[in-house]
């Protein structure tokens, strides 16, 4: 069975051919499938925000194939990306990016919106998605009026509100203090029991080492791909 | 994404930024507001224009013979044309009738207390005659009424006899019957006209229509004495005529008729025929002319007006580039972006439209009443019309904003502050 997420040879080269190119992705090649947790482990400037745009389709490699779910995305429309992008991925991004002019539920009914889901049923998927993560009280705030732990929260809810296969998570407790920080990780991980495939970009080995395996990037190369033992319900504290 | 979440939204981000809002669309509402009105207005003098002429009659040939002459002590020996001129026209079916058209000034009337001689032509701010108001005094035919569209409403209208004989009688227009007599019938009632006595033969009924307005204040104010009474009253012999057709579709045939017995029975061809029809014409195209022109004006304010709305959508799509990121992050398609900017364009310029309107609305009652004493509601179809048009320019002048917005990439949106 093809894997859910394959990169062959994946590169990304911003300013190719001048002196001062850089090389985001350098020749990288991963496989990840159905129910994995994989954590993209790096410093600032490894290539791991970059895998992160690639892997959920924000955006296009220079070189290379990326199959999602055996599908080339190099040869899909904008259209078919952003259907993917509102479908098959959930975004969790270290500074939330939640619409500040809209409620917590509208937020959470946006990727819905999108799908064309009818108002009621929307309403029902959004409002159980906000109880998953314990905020069905505060539907109607703006997140401007929320502590980070509940933006990160909401973010949360909108991106599993179209139970996506894959949550792609980046940074997500980058902007929390380390009690808020653990909570996510360990709703990451139960999302990940419930069988979703989750994806954490992460700089900190500590929250690296929440997840079952382990991908090391450095100067946009994989230096290190290996499965962990994890104790699942004692996540590891941070350093 | 459906078109009520679009509007939704649109409406979120208009009022989210009231102030702002209201300074965007301050350039279409006055656009609007001022081509309404002049739209309107023009349309409203237009209709006025239109029932005068109708009250007045359609299908008039003027003729003017200027063929005058005067003896060595300056009296008029001119010739009386009219008696030729109305054998000629009895003689032809397709015309209705004929009558001199002369006026006749500077001659006080007076009935009881009423004189003419102590009124004066007074306007009010919206320029309705102020009380007693001197009435028009014409010299015709037994057919003037036929001539000017008029039906008789008491007595009897003028005849042919009053002619021949100079019969010292007149008939009148209904507001100079109402002037003179108040409520008792003016009927076989001698009015003093220059200390002679002339009795009121008839009166007629009013032809102000609703549409009239006071463009003439005097449509229904006059007298009309036989024109052989020029003799005792004064003045030169009739040298302007109307000839009334029974259906203005023969105008052209008429005319060219008219004019070549003119030109056997006037020397030097010293006369004119022209038709009413041809200063209706005339004063359309004029009317046209200004109205396009002011209409011109007030579009380059709303080409300005538009122009601001593409300023501030561009700075919107700027300062939400980042809330496109996310919207793109999460599935918005392009034509999502592109159709919640247009929309919030459009919207945007709807409200100003709406604003306009009102605004257009009071200007062309105000305007309307200021300057032709009428009240001009602007019509559907224009009020229809300036809605969608300022719709119309939300839409063309926010679809390079949105455009620019659409094409953003995600990534790159989503990196912005």
């Amino acid at each position: 069975m093809a894997h859910l997420v394959e990169l062959i040879d994946v590169y990304k080269i911003y300013g190719e051919g001048l002196e001062s190119e850089v090389r985001a992705l350098d020749g990288v090649s991963l496989s990840i499938d159905r129910g994995e947790f994989v954590a993209v482990v790096g410093q600032s400037g490894s290539g791991k925000s970059t895998m992160m745009n690639v892997l959920g389709c924000l955006d296009i490699p220079t070189r290379g194939e990326y199959l999602l779910d055996g599908a080339d995305v190099s040869e899909l429309s904008d259209r078919q990306l952003s259907k993917i992008r509102n479908k098959q991925i959930g975004f969790i991004f270290q500074q939330y990016n939640l619409i500040q002019s809209l409620t917590v539920l509208e937020n959470v009914e946006l990727p819905l919106i999108y799908q064309g889901i009818d108002p009621i049923d929307r309403r029902d998927m959004a409002l159980e998605a906000l109880e998953r993560v314990g905020l069905s009280g505060r539907i109607k705030h703006h997140p401007t009026e929320m502590s980070g732990g509940q933006q990160q929260r909401v973010a949360i809810a909108r991106a599993i509100a179209t139970r996506p296969p894959i949550i792609m998570a980046d940074e997500p407790t980058g902007a929390l203090d380390s009690h808020t920080g653990l909570e996510v990780l360990a709703f990451l991980q139960q999302l990940n029991n419930e069988g979703s495939t989750v994806i954490l970009i992460t700089h900190d080995n500590g929250i690296a080492a929440t997840a079952r395996r382990v991908v090391r990037l450095s100067d946009g190369k994989i230096i290190d791909d290996s499965p962990q033992d994890v104790d699942w319900y004692a996540p590891v504290k941070k350093d | 994404m459906n078109l009520w979440q679009a509007v939704k939204m649109a409406w979120k981000s208009i009022w989210g930024k009231k102030g702002r809002s209201a300074l965007t669309i301050l350039g279409i509402f006055i656009g609007i507001a001022a081509v309404m009105t002049i739209v309107s207005v023009m349309d409203g003098y237009k209709r006025a224009m239109l029932a005068q002429y109708a009250a007045m009659g359609t299908g008039m040939l003027n003729v003017s013979i200027y063929n005058w002459a005067y003896d060595d002590e300056g009296n008029d020996i001119s010739k009386d044309y009219f008696p030729d001129l109305r054998a000629f026209c009895d003689a032809v079916p397709e015309i209705r009738g004929v009558s001199p058209q002369g006026r006749l000034y500077n001659v006080a009337v007076s009935y009881g207390t009423k004189n003419t001689a102590n009124m004066q032509r007074q306007y009010d701010d919206m320029g309705n005659p102020v009380g007693d108001f001197p009435p028009d005094m014409y010299y015709g035919s037994d057919q003037y009424s036929a001539c000017n569209n008029l039906k008789l409403a008491r007595g009897r209208d003028l005849a042919a006899l009053d002619m021949s004989k100079y019969n010292q009688v007149c008939t009148i227009g209904a507001d100079a019957a109402k002037m003179f007599f108040g409520s008792s019938n003016p009927v076989g009632k001698k009015l003093l006209v220059g200390g002679t006595g002339y009795r009121v033969a008839g009166v007629y009924a009013s032809r102000r229509t609703e549409n009239s307005g006071n463009v003439n204040s005097n449509l229904d104010n006059f007298i009309v004495f036989p024109y052989t009474d020029q003799r005792m009253l004064g003045g030169e012999k009739p040298s302007e005529f109307v000839i009334k057709l029974r259906d203005s579709d023969d105008m052209k045939e008429v005319k060219t008729r008219v004019n070549g017995f003119l030109k056997g029975l006037v020397p030097n061809e010293n006369f004119y025929v022209y038709s009413n029809d041809q200063w209706q014409q005339y004063e359309e195209q004029a009317l046209g002319m200004i109205g396009g022109v002011l209409a011109g004006i007030a579009a380059i304010s709303l080409l300005v007006g538009g122009i601001g709305i593409m300023n501030i959508m561009l700075v919107t799509v700027t300062e939400r580039t980042r809330e496109i990121g996310i919207r793109r992050a999460i599935g918005a398609q392009r034509s999502g972006i592109v159709a919640q900017f247009l929309i919030e364009a459009g919207m945007l310029c709807g409200f100003g439209g709406i604003v306009g309107i009102g605004v257009g609305t009071v200007g062309s009652l105000v305007l309307g009443k200021l300057l032709f004493k009428m009240t001009i509601y602007p019509s559907f179809p224009v009020t229809l019309g300036a809605f969608s048009l300022s719709v119309a320019i939300g839409v063309l002048f926010g679809s390079y904003p949105a455009a620019k917005a659409s094409r953003l990439q995600p990534v790159e949106a989503l990196r912005a502050e």
